[in-house]
């Protein structure tokens, strides 16, 4: 099951996010709670310490360029997403990794 | 859009599309991330609201942005919700803009106190009133846990 959670900035979403992950991976799933927000606090909701929320840097390697029969290209994954949650993901608890996306950090051009 | 966030964005969409975990992705706030498409490969959504107009009409919105994504599950989680007037006018507006009420969340002094203490708010409180609520969140989106 793949949940994106949206909201108000405000609004508590990142403590439903964070706690829902919490409650499945205490349930036995397998969870990676992915942080997605450019001013990323999941991991604090989470219990982690503030260096936890510092993304790692994505390399470009992780994706291949795709084209399909109309020419329309696209960027997709080149390796397994589950090498990606390990490699880059921090452990939050049994069953759970958290991943934060970040953010380009330069303004203007994004 | 620019390289960097480009790899950001094609590294979201091919892990949760690909991996076998639960994924659940906290989104940037707002609407930019909807209209973009980041959040196409997710099978549901939740849009946390609170019991304020203006809160409420940004619900709306995401709803309208991912019902074009053609998310299939989309569900409105209201928050920070105070007294049962509060509770039925979410209800109404939900009613009125054939939003699904998957949860009301009451306000919960634990979450900022779980926040002061830089703790989860599972831990500081497993059965604090919000952590309850999320429970039945759990509960209703996959009631045959684990799986």
């Amino acid at each position: 099951m793949k949940i994106a959670v949206a909201g108000k900035g405000g609004s508590g979403k990142t403590t439903i996010a964070g706690t829902l992950a919490c409650i499945a991976a205490e349930r036995g799933m397998p969870v990676v709670a992915v942080d997605d927000d450019s001013n990323p606090n999941l991991a604090l909701t989470l219990g982690l310490g503030a260096e936890a929320a510092t993304p790692p840097s994505l390399p470009r390697d992780l994706l291949a360029e795709r084209v399909d029969e109309q020419g329309k290209s696209w960027l997709d994954l080149a390796v397994p997403a589950d090498d990606v949650i390990e490699r880059y993901g921090v452990a939050a608890r049994e069953n759970l990794r958290l991943l934060v996306m970040g953010q380009p950090q330069h303004g203007g051009s994004g | 859009m620019c390289r960097a966030h480009a790899t950001v964005r094609g590294v979201l969409n091919g892990l949760v599309a690909q991996t076998g975990r639960m994924a659940i992705v906290d989104l940037e706030a707002g609407l930019e991330h909807l209209s973009r498409g980041t959040a196409r490969h997710v099978d549901t959504m939740l849009v946390v609201a609170e019991p304020y107009f203006k809160s409420l009409e940004t619900a709306r919105r995401s709803f309208d942005l991912a019902r074009d994504l053609g998310i299939g599950a989309i569900h409105l989680v209201a928050n920070k919700v105070r007294t049962a007037s509060e509770e039925t006018a979410i209800r109404d507006f939900a009613g009125r803009h054939a939003m699904p009420v998957l949860a009301v969340v009451p306000w919960d002094d634990a979450v900022a106190e779980a926040d002061r203490r830089g703790v989860a708010v599972v831990d500081l409180g497993p059965d604090a009133p919000s952590v309850r609520a999320i429970r039945a969140v759990a509960d209703r989106l996959a009631p045959t846990t684990p799986g």
